[in-house]
């Protein structure tokens, strides 16, 4: 993510766009929110107006207004500062250095819709393919303490919306976030990335290698100013681009309490048809899912239904390839009743011999209809 | 003016003879101990002086030097004493010529002249009795358990002044009482009463007590990991139960190891396999043995020939669990110490217990985050893991699920299945299957006709080491044993791998 000089093969960037650094520099102010950043937009007639308002008492103005006297000497003293960053030419420079590119909202190309009421007003994005953002947009969230199961719904989802040409937009998290990601990049398709930091840092640390590939091919994008590192209360605000930027949303596994579910309130509040997994009514991680369901979310029963949410035909499900589990697999595999068993479990359900059940189990496994992970025998 | 009497001093578990040499000479009155005594030793300077005095006898006015020979080993604690005295007695001839040739003396002295008891008397008594010493003097309380050697002859102690009588053949030697303690006492060897124990207790989990058969038949080390309070702990203590008892040989090993290390004792052989279960607080030196000062030996020397159990496996300290992974391989331990390098035996099974993850459930209503996962598993090293070849997951009985044998039925089949191992390897230094070594593994553990295709998609798995596809086989094996079948089947690979899960 070298500046333009960083590589010939790449086309030449354009000259900066007043407005562009305007917003962008606006963004990276200290302690901006985006009702902040909205209000001084707002009164200052657009990035430009506003940046030069600084100066003339638009910051205290913003800051200041209906503020009680308690707080009245922070805020000035915020308001200085900002004064203070605005003058620097440190923004113009990261945004040449960095290839940055820089969504204003009210300007052509600016990817969510503009009647969304708490829209960013400025969304800093990089990455080597921005056309991600021209194909149809389906986000999927999901929670951080997925089920082996969930982790590859996830990632069949995200290899099934590459196929179809569909843009997967995520939060990059652990657990769901990160598994569908890997799926569509896997199967070469493109992705978009929106984390709740600034865009030069990589948390989680250990989807390094999953931001890489992210910026390859996709977008990473934020509206979080350069250096800013992840804060709690970000990562709720966070979710509702995510939401914002997607057609359709939907949830892969939510406890009933978390970020997955805020995004699901977004979506639902931005008018986006919601669709979530359906999942074991004592799974934890599916607690969520089903309370939307509950709620009238639409049921996924295959991602083909994504597709079709999307408005785009499916590709038909395929017939199970699978061969049928016969005598002891089958019973087995009924014995675990859909959830997770351990060995000696299936033992005492089935009656079978141990070393009758670890023979069906090895069958299953190869042939697709459980898997065994943590020491216990998901079926499949 | 000379007089040597022959004791011994501990190294480590394993007693070295020293000799005693006192030597009277005219000069000022001093009274020196030289060749390397720890400070127990020379504190007995005082000791030994008034232990004299309170007896009645003569302490020579005179420049008195005590030499331990050999000069380069360090001696320990008080078990000289007895025989510094009767030196100092005999260099002042109030002993008559040539009554100590060939005896040794071992005890520790009170102010009053009393004899009191000595740790590691066997141990001692053993060396000495390897040494060429036909008789031993040793104190009272510790007569049973050096009569335990065999081969030399015991004389008991009571006072210093009663000995010397006894020396002179003034007075007859005491007599001590048989060992009075049950034939297996519980406490001695820290172990549950094995009328309150037993496998019919356990509700269900076939799986998990088939495991439990085959780790106690091949001295397979076992992880059991589930959910709390699902019965691991209540299976791993049941261990004991169902493994045979020790041979002589191993007895005497055992009583050895215990009497050197203070285990309390009954004077009597150690029959049943040793149960240690340290707390998850203890220390890498109260593990593994050392510790600042003398080196003691650690949990792993006490459990050897028996159970060394780890309850709450990732709640010990990681420096610790990773201290264990030499003496599991090496089935012993070695201490360096300033000077001296010891070898403490620690050929124990490892039985241990944990939970899956911070909640404990680990499976679909497991709340963690992969991140907790991670972490939690962490703190459990993979080579240390891989050292279980048995690794079994266990959850809650189901609820119709009834009590199970009892480990009497049990422990036969295991026996059975020791003695079949014990034929097979009469011409190797081992004698369990966990134990084989890797090269031999192919030629001794080979494979039946239906096997090699199972064989062959174990070592194409990628998730599975050569070492752990080892591991597998050996276990195959021991479910042969216990199946009486000449050739590993494909049933027995099957089952060994399925009991090697990817737990915690």
């Amino acid at each position: 993510m070298s500046g333009p000089q960083g590589g010939s093969d790449r086309p030449v960037a354009p000259p900066l766009d007043p407005v562009e650094v305007a917003a962008a520099t606006l963004a990276s102010l200290p302690d901006m929110t985006h009702p902040r950043l909205r209000a001084l937009v707002a009164r200052g007639g657009g990035p430009v107006g506003a940046l030069a308002g600084l100066e003339r008492g638009l910051a205290s103005a913003v800051l200041c207004e209906g503020t009680p006297p308690a707080e009245l000497a922070a805020r000035q003293s915020l308001a200085r500062a900002w004064q203070m960053a605005a003058r620097g030419d440190r923004i113009p420079r990261t945004l040449v250095s960095r290839g940055t590119r820089v969504y204003v909202a009210g300007r052509p190309g600016y990817p969510l819709d503009e009647d969304l009421p708490d829209r960013p007003e400025v969304l800093l994005a990089e990455g080597d393919r921005p056309d991600a953002l021209d194909r149809p947009r389906v986000g999927v969230v999901g929670t951080r303490a997925a089920t082996p199961n969930g982790l590859d719904d996830a990632r069949e989802l995200g290899a099934a919306m590459a196929r179809a040409g569909v843009t997967v937009v995520s939060g990059l998290a652990i657990g769901i976030d990160g598994a569908v990601h890997e799926g569509a990049l896997d199967a070469g398709g493109s992705v978009i990335g929106v984390v709740a930091t600034g865009l030069d840092v990589v948390y989680p640390r250990r989807h390094r290698i999953l931001f890489d590939r992210v910026r390859a091919s996709g977008l990473v994008m934020s509206e979080l100013a350069y250096g800013m590192q992840p804060r709690q209360y970000a990562f709720p605000v966070r979710n509702r681009i995510i939401a914002g930027l997607s057609q359709v949303a939907v949830v892969v596994e939510a406890t009933l309490k978390g970020g997955a579910r805020i995004t699901a309130e977004h979506a639902i509040d931005y008018g986006r048809t919601v669709l979530a997994y359906p999942g074991s009514r004592r799974n934890p991680a599916s607690a969520g899912t089903n309370q939307l369901i509950y709620d009238g979310a639409t049921v996924v029963l295959d991602p083909d239904d994504v597709l079709v949410a999307l408005g785009i035909a499916g590709t038909g499900a395929r017939p199970d390839q699978r061969a049928l589990p016969l005598g002891d697999q089958a019973a087995v595999l009924e014995a675990c009743h859909g959830e997770p068993a351990t060995l000696d479990q299936l033992a005492s359900r089935t009656r079978l011999t141990p070393s009758s059940v670890v023979s069906a189990v090895r069958v299953l496994e190869r042939d697709g209809w459980m898997e065994r992970s943590r020491g216990l025998c998901w079926p499949r | 003016m000379l007089a040597a009497v022959r004791s011994a001093t501990l190294i480590g578990v394993d007693g070295q003879p020293v000799t005693v040499e006192v030597h009277v000479s005219s000069g000022l009155p001093a009274y020196q101990v030289v060749g390397l005594p720890d400070a127990a030793v020379r504190e007995s300077r005082e000791r030994v002086r008034a232990a004299v005095l309170s007896s009645g006898l003569e302490w020579p006015q005179r420049r008195i030097t005590v030499n331990l020979a050999p000069g380069g080993v360090r001696k320990t604690g008080s078990g000289l004493e007895l025989a510094v005295a009767l030196g100092v007695l005999g260099a002042n001839d109030a002993l008559p010529a040539g009554v100590l040739d060939g005896v040794a003396v071992l005890g520790e002295l009170g102010l009053d002249g009393s004899v009191r008891p000595v740790p590691g008397t066997l141990a001692l008594v053993d060396a000495l009795a390897r040494a060429g010493v036909t008789a031993v003097v040793v104190p009272l309380a510790n007569a049973c358990e050096a009569e335990l050697v065999g081969d030399v002859r015991v004389r008991a102690a009571r006072t210093l002044g009663e000995l010397r009588a006894c020396l002179k053949g003034e007075e007859p030697w005491p007599d001590w009482d048989p060992p009075v303690a049950p034939p297996d006492d519980a406490a001695a060897v820290g172990m549950l009463d094995d009328e309150m124990v037993d496998l019919a207790d356990v509700r269900g989990l076939p799986f998990a007590r088939q495991a439990l058969e085959v780790a106690a038949s091949g001295g397979h080390h076992v992880l059991f990991c589930g959910p709390p309070g699902t019965g691991k702990t209540m299976l791993a203590r049941r261990l004991g139960t169902i493994l045979p008892p020790l041979s002589h040989p191993e007895a005497l090993e055992v009583t050895r190891i215990h009497s050197a290390a203070g285990v309390p004792m009954s004077g009597q052989l150690v029959r049943r396999r040793p149960f240690r279960a340290p707390h998850h607080t203890a220390s890498t030196a109260a593990l593994v043995g050392g510790g600042s000062g003398r080196a003691r030996p650690g949990e792993i020397t006490l459990a050897h020939r028996g159970i060394l159990f780890l309850d709450e496996l990732g709640e010990f300290a990681p420096t610790a669990l990773d201290a264990l992974r030499q003496p599991l391989e090496e089935r012993a331990v070695r201490i360096s110490r300033q000077g001296v390098s010891l070898t403490f035996p620690a050929a124990f099974q490892l039985v241990a217990c944990s939970n899956p993850c911070p909640c404990g459930s680990g499976g679909n209503e497991c709340r963690c985050s992969d991140v907790q996962r991670e972490r939690y598993r962490r703190r459990l090293s993979a080579p240390l893991l891989d050292r279980f070849d048995l690794r079994v997951r266990v959850d809650a009985p189901e609820s119709d699920d009834e009590g199970g044998e009892p480990s009497a039925e049990v422990a036969a089949r295991v026996a059975v299945a020791y003695e079949r191992q014990h034929a097979r390897y009469a011409d190797w230094p081992w004698s369990q299957n966990a134990h084989v070594a890797a090269g031999a593994v192919p030629r001794l553990l080979p494979l039946g006709p239906d096997a090699d295709a199972v064989w062959r998609e174990l070592i194409a798995d990628r998730q599975l080491t050569g070492r752990g596809a080892t591991r597998i086989r050996r276990v195959a094996r021991t479910l042969a044993d216990l199946d009486d079948s000449a050739g590993i089947t494909a049933a027995h690979l099957e089952t060994a791998a399925g009991m090697r899960g990817d737990v915690p």
